[in-house]
């Protein structure tokens, strides 16, 4: 430790300016990223019809209000459905492609992978455009692609599925391949040691990924809005429509509920995510 | 001997682009044989195994497994079972489970599974562990699990890929007794690789010493450390000094052209040549006197190691060390006479 | 020695090619979904984009088949877009910066914080990320109004006398968007500041550097990388963004995210739509390069 020179030399006073501008800067920090989050919360327990403040009366009127409309309850079951597929389709894509980039050779891989990703790098306009373009119009059978929930799963997986990937293609760097090994050596073919043997060594990622691809697109709104019509439209959907005109704590308690779904699911991961520690440590 | 030998190698070959990693190598293990592949890094041993397994592609020549031919079958359809360094343990199984893998994978049925289960984890003295998570272990208990799960499999040759580098010295030996025990009991067909010379020595029913893709010398321990073949067996195996010295008319010098005092008990032809000892075949002073090959050294530095002390000597360009058990009352920078049997002593031009 | 082993050589050698076969299919089926969704939920509807860009536009209709460049044309005499452009440039280039400098603050503090401290900031940073765009817009549309709460807080404090509104401003748009990109600048550059040793600040401040000397010569060229990421990153989402804009900004803020949304749904030119959107994409992608090649300069810094 330095003590000769600089003991005879007084304390500069930047330190203690540091000290001071370190804690303004906290209390801003904090301050910043919390008031719309407080503000929302808030105002979801106003009993007026107009948003402003002060708040005079406080009641839950307005949760009550969302339940008993079809169009948002609509809206939420919308947004969770496609929430669920878009996470079935990027992790399943994103872990697959992953895995075949750890095991195999592939010629211009540099390329593939700039190719995958890609969609995360574009804006949601233009994703939202591009689709809608291409399969407007388009129908199956009977069934109609465009404002389908599916097609809306597919677009969020554009940026769900490269995020997968690259998370995925992280972990299956850090597994021990003599397990893999292993596995083959005793008599394991490839389908058995993938399910069996290589997905478990992982399920932190792959859970991880689920969790990811699902928030996304609960909270996507962008390519939605391009892609939805009124019957599939979802939650994020209906609040940007409903902005200018329902000024009401409705769009304040859609936002709670909207953050609480994405609570939950954390919550339930977390405490898969101890049961599993729970397990091996005993 | 017309018994059909577990494994055989036919002029195996294997390729990293320009590099031959294993030069047409052939090999065969009798039942009940334990061969080890020893040699430094690079020298193929690994690779080799890995062919076997099934790990790497076969670029040349066959493999035979009991006399049936296996080089066309990925390692998930051949009859062997290897032991990794670091165990590779499946992590997310218990012990139990983990050993069972292999039986599941061979259908065998439940009732046999579970006591062949029984007995492996018995053989290797891990009775009661079966509901134990592999992070719940120690290192030579995880090796000792991984022993067990591919001798459940009753394979028709062991693979091992060595297994005890990974850990210290005390779990080393006593692991290395404990497969040679199991050995001896089991008399199971097995090829280990190793770089460690004791390991190789201690557990072997013959040793193939290798060196850059192709075995240099396969034979039984003793005669691999007392005959070795080569001046590469002969310098991996055991310690040796090495006298680079020109056999001239005049006498003998050293790569400098410089004289040295050496009195050779044979006559040596003439031209280049190395000369090697043993630092613990060489004698000191007054046990050198009697003895038909002398040199006049000078003492350079003293090494305790222990059980002897080692002295480093200098004879113009040429460096060598031998052991005395005990000090011999000499400092650095005597000058002393070392002697050593003829015997003892290997030429290679 | 065997005979059998050594017969139908052939044999062997043709199983062994018809194995290798079926292995180098394997990869490609492993890609197979994750190829399909970029191909063709992206790379066509791409293509399509391109091509409809020169598609025309006549009256009411979406747009009819054809060459012309008069939509290129279009956006760069137009005043209308031509203001679009720089605006969104403008607006991307000041929040990225803003966005960067709270980032790399917010870093610091988290990094140099004791143990205990870091897991509330970063469930903190965590939270705008896991809040919907459109949750934050709404927040923020409580908040700078006439009568949200800003004015109300000033009021009740006594700062001011009469309600104030912020909103409908370019800096109420600007909150908004540093709020939507600052989480991923925070956990871009603590990540690079978790690489650094932090006894290479110790071993500055003993050598007799001011903090704010140790800061310039020993922290800013060893995040200096991470601050391009984090820029470019900020910059690119920005620059494609028109939600936050268009609802707490002025209707003059008009930015090229808007616009596209626009011409899609409002005035369903679908061709004039698509060369915007391919601008945008030109101009994405062309910071991209700039900032990976900036990058590989500096790599040999790496510590």
């Amino acid at each position: 430790m330095s003590d000769t020179v600089t003991d005879a030399v007084p304390r500069s006073a930047e330190p203690l300016l540091l000290k001071m501008l370190a804690l303004a800067f906290t209390v801003f920090i904090v301050g910043y990223i919390l008031v719309p989050i407080l503000v929302t919360i808030v105002m979801s327990f106003n009993d007026a019809a107009m948003i402003r403040f002060p708040i005079n009366v406080w009641s839950a009127k307005w949760y009550a209000d969302f339940f008993g409309s079809e169009q948002w309850t609509d809206a939420l079951k919308n947004s969770i459905l496609i929430a669920l597929g878009t996470a079935a389709i990027s992790t399943t894509a994103g872990v697959l492609c992953a895995w075949a980039f750890q095991r195999f050779h592939i010629p211009f891989r540099d390329g593939w992978y700039i190719l995958i990703m890609m969609p995360l790098f574009m804006p949601g306009v233009v994703l939202g455009l591009g689709v809608a373009i291409a399969f407007g119009g388009l129908t199956i059978g009977d069934y109609a692609i465009y404002g389908s929930r599916e097609l809306v799963m597919v677009a969020h997986s554009l940026w769900a599925m490269p995020l997968v990937f690259m998370l995925m293609e992280a972990t299956f760097k850090t597994i021990d391949y003599r397990i893999v090994e292993a596995s083959y050596d005793l008599g394991g073919g490839p389908v058995r040691t993938f399910f069996e043997v290589v997905l478990p060594m992982v399920s932190t990622g792959i859970v991880s990924s689920l969790l990811f691809a699902f928030v996304i697109s609960l909270n996507e709104f962008v390519m939605a809005l391009f892609l939805t019509d009124r019957d599939t439209q979802t939650l994020p959907v209906l609040m940007w429509l409903s902005l200018r005109s329902a000024g009401t704590p409705r769009l304040a308690v859609a936002s709670v509920i909207l953050a609480l779904t994405v609570f939950a699911c954390l919550t339930i991961i977390m405490l898969w995510y101890v049961r599993q520690l729970r397990k091996v440590a005993r | 001997m017309t018994a059909q030998p577990a494994l055989e190698l036919r002029n195996t070959l294997r390729r990293f682009g320009s590099v031959v990693a294993v030069n047409n190598v052939s090999l065969s293990v009798g039942k009940g044989e334990f061969v080890t592949l020893l040699g430094p890094s690079g020298s193929g041993k690994t690779s080799t195994l890995r062919l076997i397994g099934g790990f790497e592609e076969l670029d040349g020549g066959s493999i035979l497994l009991n006399g049936q031919r296996i080089d066309h079958l990925p390692a998930y359809q051949r009859d062997t079972a290897t032991i990794f360094q670091s165990g590779a343990l499946f992590p997310h199984k218990t012990v139990a489970e983990n050993v069972a893998f292999g039986l599941r994978m061979r259908k065998v049925p439940k009732d046999e599974m579970a006591k062949r289960i029984s007995q492996s984890l018995e053989t290797v003295r891990l009775k009661g562990y079966e509901d134990r998570y592999p992070a719940q272990l120690s290192g030579g208990q995880k090796q000792r699990v991984a022993l067990a799960r591919s001798l459940a499999v009753r394979p028709a040759i062991l693979l091992f890929d060595e297994p005890l580098s990974a850990l210290d010295l005390s779990l080393r030996l006593q692991l290395r007794a404990e497969i040679k025990r199991l050995h001896d009991e089991l008399k199971f067909s097995a090829i280990y690789v190793t770089h460690d010379q004791g390991e190789a020595m201690a557990m072997s029913s013959r040793v193939a010493v290798m060196n850059t893709g192709s075995i240099e010398q396969i034979d039984t321990p003793e005669t691999v450390f007392h005959a070795p073949s080569s001046e590469f067996v002969y310098t991996f195996i055991g310690e040796s000094c090495c006298l680079p010295v020109r056999i001239t008319a005049s006498g003998v010098q050293d790569k400098k052209g410089e004289t040295i005092g050496i009195v050779l008990g044979e006559r040596l032809a003439e031209g280049d040549c190395r000369i090697y000892v043993r630092p613990s075949r060489l004698r000191l002073i007054s046990d050198a006197a009697a003895l038909p090959n002398r040199l006049t050294a000078r003492i350079h530095f003293i090494e305790f190691l222990g059980d002897v002390y080692r002295y480093h000597l200098k004879a113009g360009a040429l460096e060598l060390a031998a052991d005395h058990a005990g000090s011999i009352g000499k400092s650095v920078g005597d000058v002393i006479v070392i002697g050593w049997r003829t015997e003892d002593m290997r030429v290679f031009r | 020695m065997s005979a059998t082993a050594d017969i139908d050589d052939a044999a062997y050698t043709a199983r062994r090619a018809a194995h290798a076969r079926r292995k180098a299919m394997a990869p490609w089926l492993l890609m197979l979904p994750a190829l399909i969704i970029v191909l063709i939920f992206f790379g066509i509807p791409t293509l399509y984009m391109v091509r409809m860009s020169f598609n025309l536009h006549i009256d009411q209709r979406l747009y009819v088949p054809g060459l012309t460049f008069e939509h290129y044309v279009n956006l760069f005499s137009n005043p209308l877009f031509t203001t679009a452009i720089l605006t969104t440039i403008k607006l991307a280039l000041i929040a990225s910066l803003a966005t960067v400098f709270i980032g790399y603050c917010f870093a610091l503090l988290v990094w140099l914080k004791p143990a205990r401290w870091r897991l509330l900031f970063i469930g903190l940073a965590l939270a705008p990320l896991l809040i919907s765009e459109i949750a934050i817009i709404f927040g923020w549309w409580m908040f700078f109004p006439k009568n949200g709460l800003l004015s109300y807080a000033l009021i009740a404090s006594g700062l001011v006398t009469n309600k104030v509104s912020l909103m409908y401003t370019e800096f109420a748009a600007f909150v908004g968007l540093v709020y939507v990109t600052l989480p991923y600048c925070f956990f871009i550059l603590l990540s690079i500041f978790d690489g650094i040793d932090k006894r290479l600040l110790e071993a500055s401040a003993d050598l007799g550097a001011t903090p704010f000397k140790s800061f310039r010569e020993v922290m800013l060229p060893l995040t200096w990388t991470g601050i391009l990421v984090a820029f470019s990153q900020s910059f690119i989402w920005t620059m494609g963004t028109y939600a936050t804009p268009s609802a707490l900004g002025p209707d003059t803020l008009w930015t090229m995210g808007f616009l596209i949304q626009e011409q899609m749904l409002g005035k369903h030119n679908w061709p004039m739509a698509s060369a915007l959107a391919v601008v945008l994409v030109i101009g994405v992608t062309g910071v991209m390069v700039v900032t990976r090649s900036m990058q590989s300069e500096r790599n040999n810094f790496h510590v």
